[in-house]
């Protein structure tokens, strides 16, 4: 591939040595252009992209003037640095002039001799940037998924790269060229198979409680919870936040999507949990049966003062599926409460929400009550 | 010269309507000297004038023409035979536009240096860092840089760079004192311009107009000059740090040259390993319910600092990713002033690899009291809180999470195993953890709060 | 393909991409095409396989996609043979030209080798119709399911296998919204705005553009064709139904297409009537109600949601008449189905309140009221004016939180909803009458402390 055969940078590096020059002048009468060597592309800070790139430069004994401009792309002035990498004891930077109305900047750098010196420029690029994406196939059980992820290369930079070593905070580098407007997708990491749970999930703050009274179907949401560890073929760092499209394998060779998500960040040892669809063959309704105030306590002039309230929520859980269903179902008491009763277990999350896990058997139903006392409201 | 700083002498024998003609002297600035403040637009410049007096009196014509001079702060001082030299007056003629004239009364005759200074505006300062943490974040190579800008309108060539670090007072703008049309105003319009200095904009304008002036020649020759000395290996030039008053002043060694339009980063220090502590905190009434992380140490001996104050900056952290010096950019923090052997926190902004969940685990409210008219007038409310603490990276961290109870009596139990808390103040307590490379942790503990009657008892 | 301009390009280049459009070696049609339709979003999965002709070392291959409506972050290319030697490297979208992506494949054989090309489109969707016809005694229903599938997705697809989904998938984009993007994954900075419900109006223009060249060479095909009866083959995936289309099915852009999907011959009913004021007004609702099981003849899928159009047949002869129509929602297998017919004026429901007396007041020490009873007591009256049986359900709704209730009337079943609604259901024969009465106490102030 000839990629780079029209490509020019719009980052220049120049050097000059000047004797005689003033410093306006020198900007002007470049003697050297130095190329660029080995570029790398950092991505491991997701806000800013960082550029490090080695050159070369003719350095004459004594003061040398090194001129850096840009123009059309967006690099943060200040973030420039200069690394002598060859003969740091013996070359040194002096200063930085920063001329007037230009996107450039002249070094003052003194040698020792007259040498060849590889020096590393490093800066802050804007408009160039990554993206993850990933994509899972489950098999026809809902077990386990294919899993792999891309690294999206976006350059809206203004400067082409014509190779470079792409780095992000972990994984393999890799070497490739990306010209400005240029977007490229990546094979970044293929985990292989990796199990799933499926988990159907009913809140009783964000799912409607009775679907008789609307028109439109109200869906469970379904989602694959993926653990990031080792024993599921992952573990190995941190699952970036991205973008993810899960598919399933439908028996005769071939896919279909079961849906897309964006999902967050996931440290080792944690749960990505993929909103996939909504299930239709699982029905919730959830009614309160008993409302009422109970240990009224009044005042002087008949004003309540403290009361508590007792409530009764009953949820029926129809499941039509040929298969049995474990549905989580997520529950919301406001204020301090104690339970009288409650036919299933729950998991306390935190103060005022609660969480069950009931199993619903194939084309079955169950039926949670929920009998609790709202306590010490104040008037 | 081509700047627009004219120094003409004048020796007048009759009268200054006579003195365009009769001119006698042409004196070239000897020396100049630059002290340039960063808490306000200001620049006081000293240079030296060697002027040839006749004995009796002489005038002396000085003019600024499209420079940001505040006239009014023109003084000019004989360096040698003070007592036999009197600067009588200083007049700013009409009609005539940024043009001072001195009247001088001298006992001698032949050379005499001067010392002419004035405050100026558009030139400034400002202090820059680079730190570069080593791998495992343990040190910091600390450098910091001084870069000056020049937007004056002249070019000050070989001059002594200073520059003042700490807050003076100013009641009036340099860059407004600069463009009044009459050096002290006029009578009567008692310094109703000064509310609106705002109007700096209508000087920047005229500065930029300066530019077009300047005339090349002058510097090309002064840095061919500078720069045929060159050929031996130079070091950077050293600042020297002095306290003086309630400021510190850095020289930079030599000479500079910045022309106008120009700025120039000169390096101020460099450390090498300073010892840095990782610290996270969590405050939700500060930061929201995210993690901040914070790269902390502090100005005295013992991290390689402690000799001056640290002026206010922009600090861009790197880190070194591998043995050739490789770089990976960890973001960036502006801080203030640092007096010496003062504790740094630099905030390094908002992460995901350290995480903090507080969740309220249990709510209940007890021991109500009652007036006689059955009214409540006192109860407890007990919360219990659990604290996840997620430490995702390979290295230590300390991470320091800051409770605000919105009560001022109040009771804390701890239940965990992770050791307590410190009061900061009346309603806040602190959680001070250290947690090892992907360490996760848990803090339990209990908050009473007293409200009503029940806090008298408390 | 002969019938459509080239939209779709397929095309092996040996050079960089400059030399891309002269030095092409192969052009590889495509062997057979699958459309996998969703109807929650407007988003069909297409699979193509082709043959390419590989060398070994590096490959580069073009594709283009030029007025369709393909989504370009969802393209992959995916070898059906050999894959383990095929590698796949990375998916480039070239600056300054649109629609167009290009793979770089490291190969290390030679020769040709099938592929899978995978992307998403919009503009393809299919939506369920239903036709039911009462028997004259509104008793049994013959209940016949249509799939309609319309193409507006700028590209044919001729001899495709045709499947469909049933079920609600959750998608974060639009994929007509991705379809438009200026470059395939935005750039640096820019955050998609809120998603537009449909295409713009520059690919509805494409659309109609390729229609007319279509139009212009005097194709009809596809949809005239005849047409016979093909099956629909119905399976459960996840959380999804997939309706697989026996055969092959040629769509040409612009186009739509009816296949029967199930036909019922007599599914028993119910013709069931609702009174609700605070959910329909003053007036009766029509329900025509069933069950997806086993014992109305249905029960092995569920039913995609859709519009039923109800006729009846009147006499022998099997003249119709139009009963109404009803949108309805996805029916899961086992669940009841209540089809909304609309308001009717033939069942009558009238709520009369015959009395009201307060009584049981309380007062503080100061005198004050803080507690006492309202009773009130309703007259229901129920008329069918219908020749055929009804069910007619009643829901009462009370405002207050303590309440209890007395009912006069021998076979008046009620049933508590929740804690303030009770439901009374009727059985009425044709042109039959009934009439109940009932007594409601609420409790108010301090007289509901201890209720």
């Amino acid at each position: 591939m000839k990629k780079n055969m029209y490509l020019k940078s719009v980052i220049m590096l120049s050097m000059f040595c000047f004797l005689s020059l003033s410093v306006a002048e020198a900007r002007i009468k470049l003697v050297a252009l130095p190329k660029r060597a080995d570029t790398i592309i950092r991505l491991d800070n997701p806000q800013f992209t960082l550029i490090e790139e080695e050159r070369v430069l003719t350095l004459q004994q004594g003061l040398n003037k090194v001129d850096f401009s840009w123009n059309g792309v967006s690099i943060d002035p200040d973030s420039i640095r200069i690394d002598i990498l060859s003969h740091s004891d013996q070359v040194t930077l002096l200063n930085v002039s920063y001329p007037p109305n230009e996107n450039a900047l002249v070094w003052e750098i003194s040698s020792a001799g007259a040498r060849e010196e590889k020096i590393r420029v490093s800066y802050l690029l804007s408009n160039i940037d990554r993206l993850i994406t990933y994509k899972s196939v489950a098999d026809k059980a809902e077990t386990q998924v294919n899993f792999k992820s891309h690294l999206i290369l976006r350059n809206f930079s203004g400067e082409d790269f014509a190779n470079a070593k792409v780095l992000l905070d972990y994984g393999e580098s890799f070497e490739e060229g990306i010209r400005h407007e240029e977007t490229k997708q990546l094979l970044f990491l293929k985990a292989g198979t990796v199990p799933i749970e499926k988990v159907w999930q009913w809140d009783s703050k964000k799912q409607i409680w009775d679907p008789e009274e609307v028109d439109q179907n109200v869906g469970i949401p379904v989602h694959y919870r993926i653990t990031n560890t080792t024993d599921s073929n992952l573990g190995q760092n941190a699952l970036w936040n991205g973008k993810m499209r899960v598919f399933q394998l439908d028996g005769h060779g071939s896919t279909i999507l079961l849906g897309e998500d964006a999902v967050d960040l996931t440290p080792v040892g944690e749960d990505m949990e993929v909103y996939i669809g909504d299930s239709r063959d699982l029905v919730v309704t959830q009614r309160k049966m008993v409302d009422k105030q109970t240990n009224i306590r009044r005042n002087t002039s008949g004003r309540v003062v403290l009361y508590d309230n007792e409530e009764q929520v009953t949820a029926k859980i129809e499941n039509f599926k040929d298969t049995n269903a474990k549905l989580k179902m997520v529950q919301h008491i406001p204020g301090e409460w104690d339970m009288h009763s409650c036919n299933f277990e729950y998991k306390k999350e935190n103060a005022n929400t609660i969480e069950f896990e009931i199993d619903v058997p194939a084309q079955g139903k169950a039926e949670l009550v929920m009998h609790y006392f709202r306590r010490n409201i104040r008037n | 010269m081509k700047v627009k700083l004219f120094f003409l002498v004048f020796l007048l024998v009759p009268g200054v309507s006579l003195a365009k003609v009769d001119l006698v002297t042409l004196p070239q600035r000897d020396h100049v000297q630059l002290t340039i403040y960063n808490s306000a637009d200001l620049t006081l410049i000293k240079e030296s004038r060697s002027l040839t007096l006749k004995e009796g009196f002489n005038d002396l014509q000085f003019s600024w023409v499209n420079t940001l001079i505040d006239p009014t702060s023109l003084e000019m001082l004989p360096l040698a035979n003070a007592d036999q030299i009197d600067v009588q007056s200083l007049t700013y003629p009409p009609l005539l536009k940024n043009v001072g004239l001195w009247h001088i009364r001298s006992s001698v005759s032949g050379q005499v240096p001067f010392e002419i200074s004035y405050l100026t505006s558009g030139l400034s300062w400002r202090a820059f860092y680079l730190g570069t943490l080593d791998p495992d974040e343990q040190e910091m190579r600390l450098q910091g840089f001084v870069r000056v800008q020049n937007n004056s309108g002249e070019d000050y060539e070989k001059a002594q760079v200073r520059l003042i670090v700490g807050t003076v007072h100013v009641i009036d703008q340099i860059s407004f004192l600069a463009n009044r049309q009459h050096p002290y105003g006029s009578p009567g319009i008692i310094n109703f311009e000064r509310e609106h200095w705002g109007g700096g904009e209508d000087y920047d304008a005229d500065a930029l107009d300066m530019k077009d002036a300047i005339d090349e020649t002058f510097y090309a020759l002064a840095d061919a000059e500078s720069f045929r000395e060159e050929g031996e290996m130079r070091t950077p030039k050293k600042i020297i740090k002095e306290g003086l008053s309630e400021y510190f002043l850095y020289t930079i060694e030599g000479r500079e040259t910045v022309p106008n339009g120009w700025a120039k980063r000169m390096p101020s220090f460099d450390v090498e390993k300073i010892p840095v502590v990782n610290l996270y905190k969590y405050e939700e009434e500060r930061y929201g319910s995210q993690v901040v992380r914070f790269l902390s140490f502090k100005n005295d001996e013992d991290h390689q600092l402690g000799e001056t104050p640290i002026p206010g900056g922009m600090l861009k952290v790197f880190r070194q990713v591998d043995q050739e010096k490789h770089l990976s950019y960890e973001g960036q923090s502006g801080f203030k002033y640092i007096p010496v052997d003062e504790e740094v926190e630099l905030n390094m902004g908002g992460v995901q690899n350290v995480i903090v969940e507080p969740t309220l685990m249990d709510y209940q409210s007890a021991n109500y009291m009652f007036d006689r008219y059955g009214n409540i007038i006192g109860w407890d409310e007990i919360r219990e809180y659990k604290i996840k603490l997620k430490n995702t990276r390979p290295i230590p961290v300390k991470v320091e999470i800051k409770r605000n109870i919105h009560n001022s009596k109040w009771a804390i139990q701890n239940q965990g195993d992770v050791g307590t808390y410190e009061k900061i103040d009346a309603d806040t307590v602190q959680y001070t953890i250290h947690l090892t490379e992907r360490e996760n942790k848990e803090i339990v503990y209990a908050l009473t709060t007293f409200h009503g009657r029940r806090a008298d008892y408390q | 393909m002969k019938w459509i301009p080239l939209v779709m390009c397929f095309v092996l280049v040996s050079g960089g991409i400059c030399e891309a459009k002269v030095d092409l070696v192969s052009l590889p049609s495509r062997d057979s095409v699958q459309l996998t339709i969703y109807n929650s979003a407007d988003l069909t999965l297409a699979k193509e396989s082709r043959s390419l002709t590989l060398k070994e070392g590096f490959n580069d291959l073009q594709f283009s996609w030029a007025n369709t409506l393909i989504d370009p972050t969802s393209l992959e290319l995916v070898p059906l043979t050999n894959a383990d030697r095929i590698d796949v490297q990375a998916l480039t979208y070239p600056p300054r030209v649109k629609n167009l992506g290009l793979w770089n494949i490291d190969s290390g054989l030679s020769g040709q080798i099938p592929v899978e090309i995978s992307y998403l489109t919009s503009g393809l969707s299919w939506r369920a119709f239903y036709l039911g016809t009462l028997t004259p005694d509104e008793k049994e229903m013959r209940l016949k399911g249509y799939v309609r599938v319309l193409n507006n997705s700028g590209e044919d697809y001729e001899n495709a296998q045709v499947r469909l989904i049933v079920g609600k998938v959750h998608i974060i984009d639009q994929i007509a919204q991705l379809a438009q993007r200026q470059y395939p994954y935005e750039r640096p900075g820019i955050y998609p705005a809120a998603q537009p419900e449909v295409h713009s109006k520059r690919s509805r223009q494409d659309v109609r553009v390729m229609k007319s060249v279509m139009m212009g060479e005097g194709i009809a095909f596809g949809s005239v064709a005849p047409m016979e009866t093909k099956e629909i083959i119905k399976e459960g995936l996840s959380e999804y139904f997939l309706y697989t289309i026996e055969g092959r099915e040629t769509i040409l852009n612009g186009w739509s297409k009816r296949l029967p999907s199930f036909d019922v011959a007599s599914v028993p009913v119910v013709n069931l009537y609702k009174y609700e004021e605070e959910r329909y007004g003053y007036q009766v609702i029509r329900f025509l109600s069933f069950k997806n099981d086993e014992d109305h003849l249905l029960g092995e899928t569920p039913i995609p949601g859709g519009l039923l159009k109800v006729f009846r047949n009147v006499d022998a002869e099997n003249h119709l008449s139009y009963e109404g129509q009803s949108e309805f929602k996805y029916i899961p297998i086992d669940e009841d189905v209540e089809l909304n017919l609309g308001a009717v004026q033939n069942i009558v429901v009238e709520p009369k309140l015959m009395n009201l007396k307060t009584e049981n007041f309380m007062f503080d020490r100061h005198g004050n009221i803080n507690g006492w009873d309202e009773v009130r007591t309703y007259k229901m009256e129920v008329k069918n004016t219908r020749q055929v049986p009804v069910e007619v359900e009643i829901k009462r709704n009370f405002n207050a939180l303590k309440w209890d209730i007395h009912n006069e009337g021998a076979e008046v079943k009620y049933e508590k909803i929740d804690a303030n609604t009770v439901k009374y259901k009727l059985a009425l024969q044709s042109k039959e009458n009934k009439t109940f009465q009932y007594t409601l106490r609420t409790f108010h102030g301090r007289r509901g402390d201890h209720k």
